[in-house]
């Protein structure tokens, strides 16, 4: 009962936050709350309280901190969204609700893990076609070509892939962990994994290129290859895969920069974005404006610029939190993120079997990729890379994968205590 | 094994959050210690942005007319744009405030209290949204517009400077710089403006420097009154020329004998010979000192811009250049400003005032945040001495080379200056003030190669004395 106790507490400081948020910027941008917005954040309030309420009743006893921190983060997504646009305020608060009662069956689904390593093959089929449909049939939206349209759906295929990539390679891995870590080859003064298990590597790499090339998206391909090298490396304890995967993936985008103007825009853009900032680098000089801009305590809400960058609510909405919260405010997102990847590794280590251990840590990688990405790239530590910022981007695809996510993160912490009981 | 698999995650994990927090002292790089030049980069519009929705507070003269104003942009909804009813006639002391090339004048010196964010609120963020006024505050000049657009008019199409002051109080009335510039177009027509060969962006009246010529006879005269060098009973013999050792010869313009005269008449034809060997008979100690006393190495308040004035190096100077000095000549450069207020100290019974150019500054509804008083400021020459001069300087005007300046009705007091100087045709200078008896108005004017001070400069400070006293 005792991390019951510390859920609830956790969701109504953040309720608070969100609720102080979701005030200041409608007193300030409309100079007073409507019902509909205030209700709105209620209602929303009241979901993860009734879903803590509903877990904790039906016997759950998952991780206390899961669910606070997405509701943190899905608070202030909302808080700047509203600031933005009603509009994408109010789609996004649907998609939270929609959100939460797929976090919840999730749970429940996903409470045995282990019978989901039977379909190993079924579940990277479906990841490969998914990566595969968007790179087939992927439809530009705001930039990316990331999205498939059938009849009245759109949605980002590449936000639930990763679930489903990430399944594959835990079972395939906690199979052939033995056999990997040891079934080597000696190439004169080299020690390489044996072909036939270097051949998936290959696979993915191969997939990440084309990625990169057909797609334009270094993101994905860096996500997608990423996840596979580290969680074959956490798998196998041989560094080798990492140096090979390294290897492979700057071998192949150097041919790229060579091959294709838009990576060598990219990188190019990276590296000096001064050279042009009226022009390819505009992003990228704006959110480094809004960021400078904002200084150590931020304009404050609603006294910031943030439409003076394109595509501010997805992909570069971490420059508005740069811009009117200040450093004081990135810093502290950044330290959430951190907290939850720091738990998600705990949920991973505490875990007796080595497919829900991989599971777990895999989601954590992913998760620390990810935002290490898209921060990165809107402060220009890193070349930019068209990703979102986990429950804090616009994004329904992204919302809804991220909850499953969480979902998953949360039976795979009950598995643990369960177990110890 | 199942430890194994641990410490792998262990190690990656250690290494992905090693990761984010490299990332997060990099985030704190950009917003902290890269945060000023981000700010303030040309291509940043949040400035410009900025500046267009805050309604700048306003700019008058003493008599509640506009000088710069902000005026709301018809169909933006929320925006300024800032506006100078007396464009170039008073570009130098409003300045101007330009989003790509910064703020001058006023515009600058004050830029705390118009745009209602003083320095001090702008580093706390948010929390300055508490206390912070979402309009600039009115700022009330010293400056009477009448008599700036006189002057400015009166200067035509010459460059130089005038510089209007009411002895009283040290209050500035007038600070005119020629050729101007329309603050309004500073930023349509920057390169243009700031590339001019006139530099119509110096304002000459505080940071021109110039020779000041004869005009400085009436502070040597001053000194050697009160050095004892010389009285009011005592003679001077002019032949036309000074010879000085062996080998340099001060000599009147025209080598003119002015023969047996007073002190008075010596200031009245404005006799170089007489001046020349005054400041040989004081020594370059006592002219040293003399400087001091008149405050030209003591600087003035920052709102004023003014430059520093170059003294020679005194000890250093051979008795040619002492007896240059005497007549405002040798190395010595000072500005319109620091003439008009050496005027002022023989308007002003010996007391010079401290020059101020702000009056007050005013919240929106009125209520007065600053006012500033009146100051003494040094006191160079006692009273009797003063008053000596200030008679001398009236027979300038009745008698001598000032005969350009009288009004008729009313007693003014001047001196001229036709300054040599390397550029072509000598300076014209005049200063003076009026009515003598009861001073209302200092004054000093200078005509960049204008010729001679009586010619040239004398008529326009008459007829900025006939629009301040009429």
């Amino acid at each position: 009962m005792e991390t019951g106790k510390q859920e609830r507490n956790l969701l109504l400081i953040s309720g608070l936050i969100t609720g102080s948020g979701i005030l200041t910027v409608s007193f300030l941008a409309k100079g007073s709350l409507d019902y509909a917005t205030g209700g709105i954040v209620a209602g929303i309030w009241m979901a993860f309280l009734l879903v803590h309420l509903f877990l904790r009743t039906t016997g759950h006893n998952g991780d206390p901190v899961l669910l606070p921190v997405a509701s943190v983060l899905t608070g202030l997504g909302l808080t700047l969204l509203l600031r933005l646009s009603s509009d994408l305020f109010y789609l996004q608060a649907l998609w939270l609700v929609i959100g939460l009662a797929v976090f919840t069956g999730t749970v429940f689904i996903f409470q045995n893990p282990d019978r989901f390593a039977g379909y190993k093959y079924v579940l990277g089929g479906i990841g490969l076609i998914l990566l595969l449909s968007a790179i087939l049939f992927g439809v530009d939206i705001g930039g990316h070509r990331s999205w498939i349209i059938v009849g009245p759906v759109r949605f980002q295929p590449s936000e639930f892939a990763k679930l489903f990539v990430i399944l594959f390679l835990a079972a395939y891995l906690s199979e052939r962990r033995e056999v990997i870590a040891f079934a080597t080859r000696r190439y004169g003064p080299l020690v390489l994994p044996q072909p036939r298990f270097i051949a998936p590597l290959m696979a993915v790499w191969m997939l990440a290129m084309v990625m990169l090339v057909a797609q334009r998206d270094l993101g994905s391909a860096l996500l997608y290859f990423g996840i596979t090298v580290i969680m074959t490396y956490m798998a196998s304890g041989r560094f080798t895969y990492i140096a090979l995967g390294a290897f492979l993936f700057l071998a192949g985008s150097t041919l790229c920069y060579f091959l294709y103007s838009h990576v060598q825009v990219r990188v190019d853009i990276w590296l000096d974005p001064w050279k042009d900032p009226n022009g390819k680098a505009y992003q990228v000089v704006q959110s480094l404006f809004a960021l400078g801009s904002g200084g150590i305590l931020g304009t404050g809400l609603t006294y910031g610029y943030p439409k003076m960058i394109p595509e501010v609510h997805t992909d570069f909405i971490f420059a508005v939190i740069g811009e009117e919260l200040g450093f004081v405010g990135s810093a502290a997102v950044m330290l959430v993120y951190l907290l939850f990847i720091y738990r998600s590794f705990r949920i991973a280590m505490k875990t007796v079997n080595s497919f829900s251990t991989l599971v777990a840590a895999g989601l954590a990688v992913f998760l620390a990729l990810q935002v290490f990405l898209i921060v990165g790239g809107v402060t220009k530590f890193f070349p930019l890379t068209g990703i979102t910022l986990p429950w804090v981007s616009y994004g329904g695809s992204s919302m809804v994968a991220n909850f499953v996510l969480l979902g998953m993160l949360y039976s795979i912490s009950e598995v643990r205590r369960n177990h110890e009981k | 094994m199942k430890n194994d698999l641990l410490a792998n995650i262990r190690r990656t994990a250690y290494i992905l959050m090693g990761l984010l927090v490299i990332l997060i002292v990099y985030i704190s790089y950009v917003q902290i210690f890269e945060q000023e030049f981000l700010k303030g980069h040309s291509l940043n519009r949040r400035n410009i942005e900025a500046a267009a929705t805050i309604p700048r507070g306003k700019i008058l003269d003493r008599n509640g007319e506009k000088l710069a104003v902000s005026l709301p942009i018809k169909d933006e909804k929320g925006r300024f744009r800032r506006e100078y009813p007396f464009g170039s006639v008073a570009a130098h002391v409003v300045g101007y405030d330009s989003v790509q090339y910064g703020k001058a004048g006023i515009e600058s010196s004050l830029n705390g209290y118009l745009s209602g964010m003083n320095s001090l609120g702008r580093s706390f963020g948010p929390l300055a949204r508490l206390f912070g006024t979402k309009t600039g505050n009115d700022v009330v000049l010293t400056i009477d517009s009448s008599i700036q657009t006189i002057a400015y008019q009166a200067l035509g199409n010459r460059r130089g400077a005038v510089v209007a002051i009411d002895p009283r109080t040290g209050a500035i009335l007038a600070m005119v710089s020629k050729p101007s510039f329309n603050p309004a177009e500073i930023s349509s027509q920057w390169d243009n403006i700031a590339s001019s060969k006139d530099a119509p962006l110096l304002n000459r009246a505080s940071q021109g420097l110039y020779p000041p010529g004869s005009i400085l006879k009436v502070m040597v005269a001053e000194a050697a009154l009160s050095e004892r060098i010389a009285s009011a009973n005592s003679f001077f013999d002019c032949t036309g020329s000074l010879a000085i050792g062996k080998d340099y010869t001060l000599s009147e313009d025209k080598q003119i004998a002015h023969g047996h005269l007073s002190l008075k008449e010596a200031l009245a034809v404005s006799c170089n010979v007489t001046f020349g060997r005054l400041a040989l008979d004081l020594g370059r100690n006592k002219m040293e000192k003399t400087f001091q006393r008149y405050g030209f190495i003591k600087p003035l308040p920052d709102e004023l811009q003014e430059s520093a004035c170059k003294l020679p190096k005194f000890n250093n100077l051979s008795d040619g250049d002492l007896a240059q000095l005497g007549i405002g000549q040798a190395s010595l450069l000072v500005t319109p400003l620091r003439m008009a207020m050496l005027a002022d100290v023989f308007a002003n019974h010996g007391v010079m005032m401290k020059p101020f150019l702000v009056q007050k500054i005013v919240t929106v509804d009125g209520s007065v945040i600053e006012q500033y008083e009146p100051e003494k400021w040094i006191s160079p020459a006692n009273e009797n001495l003063a008053n000596q001069v200030a008679a001398m300087m009236i027979e300038v005007v009745e008698e001598g080379t000032g005969s350009a300046a009288q009004i008729q009705g009313i007693k003014v007091a001047g001196k001229t200056g036709t300054a040599e100087n390397p550029h072509g045709d000598p300076h014209a200078w005049f200063i003076g003030f009026a009515p003598a008896e009861n001073p209302q108005i200092a004054l000093a004017v200078i005509v960049e190669n204008g010729g001679s001070g009586g010619g040239a400069a004398a008529p326009i400070a008459r007829k900025i004395f006939l629009q301040a006293l009429h």
